[in-house]
């Protein structure tokens, strides 16, 4: 039998000795012989109630000059006594794979393993130190099975805390350290195997298919339309989401920040030139925009600009200018139109980003987004200098916000297969006997809920010229590639709620005051 | 001091791309991705499939990299696609299309939502919310071969595979087909879309040409007069969402009493009708026989 071992991780300071005197001093627990590895002196001492510990310190000198001895020293303790369980504490600027490749040492690897790794974090500081304390706290985070958090004054300051932390570990549990009971459990709970739980999904999903498919269709709900639906959607998303993914991966890694702030523009006029022309030269639609639009942010591109270049980008670019030309059997006037109209929206809307900057956070992660991406590695971007591991770098940061925005995109997708399954009749039976203002709003809520590809939409537009007035079409034209249900779900992997909410509005308002006046004014 | 575990993460995430990369190949190979997007895919379908290949293998070099926490999850963005790919499910047919007029009699047409059936040649977003159940779907594994007129053996001699090896024909822009000194056009099937494009463009020249066409009937009242009807071809602009039926306009006096989604070969006369105030080649009908019914879509770019 493998002796479980239980880590406790948290910085300097945060409580983690304290922790271990007041959860492992229990009565009931006299009996049960562990050892206690500690790899930090704090200022509070482990002291054992009840003579069942047995504890024995490392300092973070030796833990970086003589590793092996102490995987030596910790062996023959374990094969001296018998302890039921160990309880480490770990250094709190140590990374946490330090201490598993000590306890990988083929030496340890057949007497322990590690069962359960807890964070312990000061909820007073645990803020300020992330910013700032390089990549081992981080890390530290990422790992733990769960997070005990202490000194929490209010609700708002444990929410807050607790969106942060998720944002690192995406889904982690946190508890408030008093709530030992929980604590208890959650420490002894058995882990399910992550991989075992993934099979069963899968095997949980090919049964409902077999069972559900023909209940739904009894009741007309077309799931073979709706998957077929589906995997279109995605055949045609994918490859777009992977340039866009690559693409904005180049970006993070090759790019750094202090180039693009000497070579872009600093004069706004020439930045949203530069956004427009750029979003010309990038043949591709809406899913390959977001993530290279979350990768300017972050590089530290002025918003406005960005946005704009986000808005335009899936509208201007030579594939859909060239779709809508086919699909409105070569009627000039319309895609003139689009592109213009695009542009003047997606103008305006930066525009607005500029004389009113958004409040609070824009990219979801704030202040950690400087230091790390999302894709949960620590090294700062900055420091890896040689080709070779930037390489790594851009291939492990590629693939993580493949499946960041992906997630979305498969659930986005999802959503609008259903709308498209289910018919546009809802929208198209509103439209009889209004006037132009309410047909635009129609056909731009219709584009939101369909969230076609920029590439295909034009199309679908046409399909409803014969019931929708021309203005109407080209809401359907200029909203749908800026923002649709695909698009919301995607940029809700990399930026904060109010910032997206505020775009969609902004997006929409514009568009259809654009769309409204220029086209009347045209007689269109 | 580096350790040596074996992380099941990595394993899963190496599984999931070498799988959906696999099967990218495997699709477009088979050329089963045309049910679900057009032929303009192809090189960006053989580009996600060799980026996965490649990240599979810089997976293999973390392979024994120890992690506490393992999460799998998130593979479900490349293996749900693939289940869905591997679970059984027919592409798109006319009856999914046009599921509320499978019954082919007028009074289905009462229903108010058959606005988003639209036009030949332009038209609509997929559209299942039917009326009326599309029969062909209880036994949609069987697919196509449901089709009501699939047995009825096709004699008509006007079968595009019988004239394609006509020594006479003439070739129009790469068009096989026709015969200009019969003014005759055979519509082979892979030449739907060109022949109609042709026609449309140089429709001075094609008038009065006789031409034999197949498609599946289509003629709905909504856009179309009781003596009118399509036989039209499922049209795939960009993906299977964007489905729409493709075709000439015929002039048949009994057009209503066609069964609608069935196969036919129109034999008619080409002449230059109008239709919402513009000018557009149409078939003046002479012939209608069954046909088989023809597999895959229309990609017209």
């Amino acid at each position: 039998m493998l002796i479980p071992i239980y880590v406790v991780t948290g910085f300097l300071d945060a409580g983690k000795t304290t922790f271990l005197n007041n959860l492992l001093n229990r009565h009931d627990w006299r009996d049960v012989m562990i050892l206690i590895i500690q790899f930090e002196t704090g200022e509070e001492e482990f002291q054992s109630r009840y003579n069942n510990c047995h504890s024995i310190s490392f300092p973070k000198k030796s833990l970086e000059r003589q590793p092996k001895q102490i995987v030596e020293q910790i062996r023959s303790l374990l094969q001296s006594r018998d302890f039921n369980e160990i309880w480490i504490e770990w250094n709190g600027v140590a990374p946490f794979s330090l201490l598993q490749s000590l306890l990988l040492h083929s030496s340890l690897r057949g007497l322990c393993k590690i069962q359960k790794v807890l964070h312990v974090a000061d909820a007073a500081h645990i803020e300020n130190l992330l910013g700032r304390t390089g990549g081992s706290l981080l890390e530290q985070i990422a790992n733990c099975d769960f997070i005990v958090l202490r000194n929490v004054r209010s609700s708002t300051i444990y929410y807050r805390i607790r969106r942060l932390m998720r944002e690192i570990n995406p889904g982690v549990d946190i508890y408030e350290i008093r709530a030992y009971n929980d604590l208890y459990k959650q420490i002894f709970s058995k882990k399910e195997q992550p991989i075992n739980i993934f099979f069963l999904t899968v095997v949980i999903i090919v049964f409902m298919y077999f069972f559900t498919k023909p209940v739904l269709e009894m009741f007309q709900i077309p799931v073979n339309t709706m998957i077929n639906v589906f995997l279109g959607i995605i055949l045609q998303a994918v490859p777009f989401l992977l340039i866009g993914v690559l693409l904005s991966s180049v970006l993070q890694v090759f790019i750094p920040r202090s180039a693009i702030e000497r070579r872009f523009p600093k004069s706004f006029g020439m930045g949203m030139l530069v956004a427009i022309l750029g979003g010309f030269c990038l043949p591709v639609c809406d899913c390959a925009s977001i993530p290279v639009f979350r990768s300017l942010v972050r590089k530290g591109i002025p918003l406005p600009v960005a946005v704009t270049f986000m808005s335009a980008t899936p509208i201007i670019n030579p594939v859909v200018i060239l779709s809508t030309y086919y699909a409105f059997g070569g009627d000039k006037t319309i895609v003139i139109g689009r592109v213009c109209l695009g542009v003047i929206s997606a103008v305006i809307i930066g525009l607005i980003f500029a004389i009113r900057p958004p409040k609070g956070q824009v990219l979801s992660g704030g202040a950690l987004d400087g230091l790390m991406c999302s894709c949960g590695f620590y090294e700062d971007t900055e420091s890896i200098t040689t080709f070779q591991g930037k390489i790594g770098l851009f291939f492990r940061h590629s693939k993580a916000e493949f499946f960041s925005v992906g997630k979305y995109l498969v659930i986005g997708t999802f959503i609008s297969s259903i709308f498209q399954s289910m018919g546009t009749k809802i929208f198209t039976s509103a439209q009889s006997g209004t006037g132009l203002a309410i047909s635009i709003v129609i056909m731009m809520a219709m584009a939101f809920a369909l969230s076609l590809c920029s590439t295909s939409d034009a199309v679908i537009a046409r399909s409803f010229s014969g019931q929708f007035p021309m203005p109407a079409i080209m809401g359907f034209l200029v909203f749908g590639p800026m923002m649709d249900i695909k698009n919301v779900m995607m940029l809700s992997s990399g930026f904060a709620k109010r910032f997206i909410g505020k775009l969609l509005f902004t997006a929409f308002i514009v568009c259809f005051f654009v769309v409204f006046l220029l086209s009347s004014l045209g007689g269109m | 001091m580096k350790a040596r575990a074996f992380n099941p993460q990595v394993f899963l995430e190496f599984v999931s791309y070498s799988l959906f990369g696999g099967y990218m190949f495997y699709l477009v190979n088979s050329g089963q991705y045309l049910s679900y997007v057009t032929p303009r895919m192809k090189p960006y379908l053989y580009f996600t499939a060799t980026v996965m290949m490649i990240w599979a293998c810089t997976e293999l070099f973390r392979l024994f990299r120890p992690q506490h926490k393992i999460r799998s999850f998130h593979c479900f963005v490349l293996v749900l696609p693939i289940l869905f790919l591997l679970l059984p499910h027919s592409p798109l047919s006319t009856d999914n299309l046009t599921a509320n007029y499978t019954g082919g009699s007028a009074f289905n047409q009462n229903m108010p939502d058959k606005a988003n059936q639209q036009l030949p040649t332009s038209s609509s977003g997929v559209n299942a919310s039917a009326g009326t159940p599309a029969p062909a779907e209880s036994d949609i594994s069987t697919s196509t071969g449901s089709q009501p007129d699939a047995e009825i053996p096709n004699t008509a001699n006007s079968t595009p595979s019988d004239t394609q090896s006509n020594p006479q024909e003439d070739t129009v822009a790469g068009l096989s087909g026709m015969d200009a000194a019969n003014k005759k056009i055979t519509v082979d099937n892979d030449e739907f879309y060109p022949w109609i494009a042709e026609i449309y463009t140089n429709m001075d020249k094609y008038e009065g040409y006789t031409i034999s066409i197949t498609g599946f009937v289509f003629n709905d009242p909504e856009y179309l007069a009781e003596d009118e009807f399509v036989p039209a071809r499922l049209a795939m602009v960009c993906c299977v969402a964007d489905l729409v039926p493709m075709g000439m306009m015929c002039q048949y006096e009994k057009a209503s009493e066609l069964t609608v989604n069935t196969w036919v070969t129109v034999e008619g006369v080409i002449h230059k009708g109008r239709y919402e105030g513009q000018d557009e080649p149409q078939i003046t009908v002479k012939n209608i026989t069954p046909a088989q019914e023809v597999e895959g879509y229309i990609y017209p770019y």
